[in-house]
């Protein structure tokens, strides 16, 4: 963020904090409705948060002055907020609906899910707009205390419950390393903003304290994107939460840590890129590979996605090795903003097609799952879907090619970008490791597809009567199956906005 | 009709996948599914005749072309061509389509709108193989050619047609990833991913080596080559009579048809290097192939290991890096279409009746069933290379150009190996078909088996005329496939030592030499 950027009037400041404001205050008057409205239905709460995360959208749809830093520098309000927040917007839309239809079958509802989505997407648009590194961490924590209680929401569920627990250990972790990384980051720096630390930065000659301040932050992102090693939580974690949180927080959470590491990783990029590059190009390394071979054995659906979420962490993490190598190579400087901002778009665009797919993957799961306790998640229970649900085993099988990296399917053109950009930025190894990584993972989605398609029917699944999430499902699918086709209106966006943050 | 004519190969590539959907779209009725897909791949090879008719003899390059900018500001187009080397490929999958799927009608009871839709979609994406001039549309259609074929030995396939199907994607996957860092590679080089700026690029020795191995790797492991073969028993077997029909009818040939259009144009100081390597390879699979093929006891796991032997040919023409070795080559990719697929067609039509296809079975089937035993003598020898058919005419070319050839160090010794090869095939296909259809009907089971019907007569007949066309009339065929086989050869030809490119481009009129032989006959 260039911090030469102008503050704006407190007026005009509060129109481009509409979208927060609105979400903010939706999310108060989502509790407060559920506490004071008696004969409340659970069908008014999702509306009324279905509503709060519309006008949210629309309002940041209307605003379009651009490119002004809000609250004294705390924020920035650009192209790339304005991207990731209609992303979050829309995944938290998906998982309202997914979980109502949830608790639709339950029977009962849990009230407390809806101000707390609010809160948590609240926290992630907080994220990816964060310019100081207060914002960061208070963006951080009110997303993850949100998340924290949200994977304990199977009440009743052990597993559920030890799933809440250990992400609240792993993340109260991740948040003491972040903040012993901010406060040496301040100290040497002498200021909060991301403009006083990039110019400590550029002023820097060789401390030893700006490194290690970066690695302590890289690291409690590592954790929040389940980068290898800090990935341990993730596969228990994924297991035991609902399975529409587990959507929201392999899309969502994850989206939201990566916008905020590209901000910080751009900004950080000259002490970063001699000391961390050779590491983080390890930690990419492993974390696709340790993904896709433990994903391998999974027998049940919602670990494997976890696994793979893994990996596809990885290949998020190649792309942002791009735009690293690309910050010091000696070439021309338009050469650098064109590469930079290939590698940034890539990841960009990744991360909607992953959400597409991924939450579309959740969906199918949730469309076949009888109620909470009982989930759609062994992947035997799969057999011969493709007789008894035609849709939901097609639009699944969409998902997982995706997901594969199969053409037509989007999640091709996400890694044909990635690969592209690794390429460009000179790191033709880890292209090679990462096609031999997508081959790897062929083999468990297709795992899936081999029992919908090629098993015979045994075992019950839910009859899936929810509509709304059958329309959902289709939805996503074709909207995958078209991002694979004409994937250049969303990709030029998105490294038009990563162009935008990055000079 | 000019909204047609001047998107040809934009509607011949397309009209299956429409087809498609809309046979999965219009219900679950299994008569309505068959007859619109036969009605779709019928007009499609009808929109593909019009190729053959307007095809402009003589002309090297690509003809009909389309071009519009789809990614990157123009970087990558969606950029169709046809030339002679595409142009019998395509109306070789067009028209084997409509037979393909005539032959399901009985073969297939389950899942028939899904089978329909299967077909359809694959003939989309192997037509755009074949018609792509584009590096990047041409791996999506190549990849996307996968997903079908998964589904159609998955779903309708024999016993372990699991296994089949998951090692046939995998085993392709593992071909395409590295091709797909190579075209990476050059197109970060070229800065377009269009197949004509890739022939510009100027690459040194070293770059070329890796992603010639790249390129190659792909499409051996499709062809396949020599010890890359192995997952095509196996899908052979497992996949129902129309999956086999147009794996060994058409997939084979892309990688062969890579193999001629990318491999070698691109990467010219690489194939002279490791041209030959391939070439041997070749020799040695149709060796191995043969001696395979003679001690199989199921038919088609036969015609299967045969498939091996014979694109054996197909590649060491290609590596004779002439032009009646690659244009022979070309042509026993044709001949092999039709004869290996009319092969996989008869042993379905036996399959469909018996639910066997060991040779042990059967015996003395020519009493009972004397059409079926014609007509399989006549594809027999139409495949072992019978003078007159079309198997002939393609394998004397490959041996014809290899022999010739001085880039290909070795090559008589290769051509002395490989016409063994040709030896072998006679005594396997001869002496399974005496097991088969000569001698005494031992099998009760056998005494009452039905002749060909009207509806496999008309899946047949059709193959067996080209059969004989391509055996005594090359000539239309050939003078339009040259002149794009001199083009593509003319990058390794540029590079060649002085002395070997004035010889290897010595054309000796093709349409007389090929007369004189059938005449000497």
């Amino acid at each position: 963020m260039n911090p030469m950027t102008p503050e704006i009037a407190l007026g005009s400041q509060m129109m481009q904090m509409l979208p927060y404001l609105v979400i903010a205050c939706g999310g108060l008057l989502v509790m407060l409705v559920d506490a004071f409205v008696k004969s409340l239905r659970k069908d008014h709460l999702s509306m009324l948060t279905l509503l709060v995360l519309l006008g949210a959208a629309v309002a940041q749809g209307l605003s379009t002055f651009r490119d002004v830093t809000l609250m004294n520098g705390m924020l920035a309000s650009d192209l790339y907020t304005h991207y990731f927040n209609l992303l979050f917007i829309a995944i938290s839309m998906l998982t309202v609906v997914f979980a109502t239809s949830l608790y639709d079958r339950d029977g009962r509802f849990r009230a407390e899910f809806y101000p707390l989505i609010l809160f948590a997407t609240l926290g992630m648009m907080l994220l990816a707009a964060a310019t100081d590194l207060m914002s960061l961490f208070l963006a951080v924590e009110t997303m993850s205390l949100s998340v924290y209680v949200l994977v304990a929401g199977n009440r009743g569920s052990l597993r559920s419950s030890e799933a809440g627990f250990k992400y609240l250990i792993m993340g109260a972790f991740a948040s003491a390393v972040l903040l012993m990384g901010m406060a040496l980051l301040y100290g040497q720096a002498g200021g909060t903003s991301y403009g006083a630390i990039g110019a400590a930065m550029a002023a820097d000659s060789g401390s030893v304290l700006l490194p290690l301040a970066c690695g302590l932050i890289l690291i409690a992102f590592g954790f929040k994107i389940a980068m290898v090693p800090f990935h341990m939580w993730t596969p228990d974690v994924y297991e035991g939460a609902p399975a529409y949180m587990t959507g929201f927080m392999a899309t969502g959470v994850k989206a939201a840590a990566v916008a905020a590491l590209l901000r910080f990783v751009w900004l950080m990029l000259p002490s970063l890129s001699i000391v961390w590059f050779p590491l983080l190009s390890v930690l990419a390394v492993l974390t696709m590979t340790i993904g896709n071979i433990v994903a391998l054995s999974q027998d049940s659906i919602k670990r494997m996605l976890a696994y793979s979420s893994i990996a596809h962490a990885g290949y998020l993490l190649l792309g942002v090795l791009a735009v690293l190598n690309t910050g010091h190579s000696a070439e021309a400087a338009t050469r650098t903003v064109e590469i930079a901002s290939a590698a940034g778009g890539a990841v960009l665009f990744y991360l909607v097609v992953y959400a597409l797919m991924n939450l579309g993957a959740f969906g199918v799961v949730i469309y076949l799952s009888r109620d909470r306790k009982t989930e759609a998640d062994a992947i035997a229970g799969y057999a011969g879907l493709s007789r008894r649900h035609p849709v939901a085993a097609a639009t699944l099988a969409v998902f997982l090619f995706s997901l594969a990296g199969v053409p037509p399917a989007a999640g091709f053109a996400g890694k044909f970008y990635i690969f592209d950009a690794v390429v460009k930025a000179g790191l033709l190894p880890l292209a090679i490791w990462g096609v031999i990584n997508s081959l790897l993972s062929v083999y468990y989605y297709l795992r899936v597809i081999v029992v919908m398609y090629f098993k015979p029917a045994e075992g019950d699944l839910h009859e899936g009567t929810s509509w709304e999430v059958a329309f959902t499902m289709v939805v996503l699918a074709l909207l995958v199956l078209l991002l694979g086709v004409v994937p250049g209106a969303l990709f030029d966006q998105a490294s038009r906005t990563f162009a935008h943050m990055a000079f | 009709m000019s909204i047609i004519t001047d998107h040809i190969l934009s509607w011949v590539t397309f009209v299956p996948l429409a087809g498609a959907v809309l046979v999965l779209l219009l219900g679950r009725s299994k008569t309505v599914a068959r007859v619109t897909a036969l009605a779709v791949a019928i007009i499609d090879f009808v929109l593909s005749l019009h190729l053959y008719k307007h095809f402009e003899v003589g002309n090297a390059g690509d003809q009909f072309v389309e071009k519009v900018a789809w990614l990157a500001n123009g970087k990558i187009m969606y950029s169709l061509g046809l030339d002679g080397v595409s142009l019998f490929l395509v109306l070789l999958t067009t028209f084997l389509g409509p037979l393909v799927i005539l032959s399901t009608w009985n073969a297939i009871n389950d899942r028939v709108r899904e089978a329909m839709g299967f077909l359809l979609f694959l003939q989309t994406a192997m037509i755009g193989t074949f018609l792509a001039r584009d590096m990047l549309l041409f791996y999506f259609f190549w990849e996307a050619m996968l997903i079908p074929m998964y589904f159609l030995i998955g779903i309708w396939g024999g016993e372990r047609r699991i296994y089949a199907a998951v090692k046939f994607f995998i085993y392709t996957m593992v071909g395409s990833v590295f091709m797909l860092v190579a075209i990476l590679y050059c197109y970060y080089q070229a800065g377009s991913m269009e197949l004509d700026k890739f022939m510009l690029l100027d690459l040194g020795r070293t770059e070329q080596m890796w992603l010639f191995t790249a390129f190659a790797l792909a499409f051996a492991i499709k062809v396949p080559l020599f010890p890359f073969h192995t997952w095509l028993p196996d899908a052979h077997v497992e996949a129902p009579t129309a999956g086999s029909v147009i794996l060994a009818g058409i997939l084979l040939k892309m990688g062969t048809y890579g193999l001629l259009r990318f491999a070698i144009p691109l990467f010219p100081e690489a194939v002279l290097v490791l041209g030959p390597w391939l070439a041997r390879l070749a020799v040695v699979g149709i060796i191995y192939g043969a001696l395979v093929a003679m001690v199989q006891k199921d038919v088609k796991k036969l015609v299967a290991y045969s498939s091996v032997s014979h694109l054996g040919f197909v590649v060491l023409g290609l590596f004779s890096l002439t032009v009646h070795g690659v244009g022979g080559g070309l042509y026993q990719m044709l001949a092999h279409g039709l004869s290996t697929g009319a092969l996989f067609l008869l042993v379905g039509v036996i399959y469909e009746r018996r639910h066997t296809r060991e040779i042990s079975d059967f015996g003395g089937l020519a009493h009972v069933m004397p059409a079926y035993a014609a007509v399989f003598m006549f594809v027999t020898l139409a495949s072992i290379g019978l003078p007159g058919l079309c198997g002939f005419t393609g394998e004397f070319l490959v041996f014809f150009g290899s022999y010739t050839s001085t880039l290909l160090p070795g090559a008589k010794l290769l051509v002395v190996l490989s016409v063994t090869g040709v030896v072998l095939g006679a005594i396997y296909m001869l002496w399974m078909y005496q097991r088969v259809f000569l001698g005494k009907l031992v099998h009760d089971a056998n005494r009452d088996l039905p002749d060909l019907n009207l509806r496999e007569w008309i899946v047949l007949i059709p193959i067996l005329i080209f059969i004989v066309l391509l055996g005594v009339k090359p000539a239309p065929l050939l003078e339009r496939m040259e002149p794009s086989i001199e083009r593509l050869l003319e990058p390794v030809m540029r590079i060649a030592p002085e002395s070997d490119t004035h010889h290897a481009l010595t054309i000796v009129p093709d349409l007389q030499l090929v007369e004189r032989t059938e005449d000497e006959r």
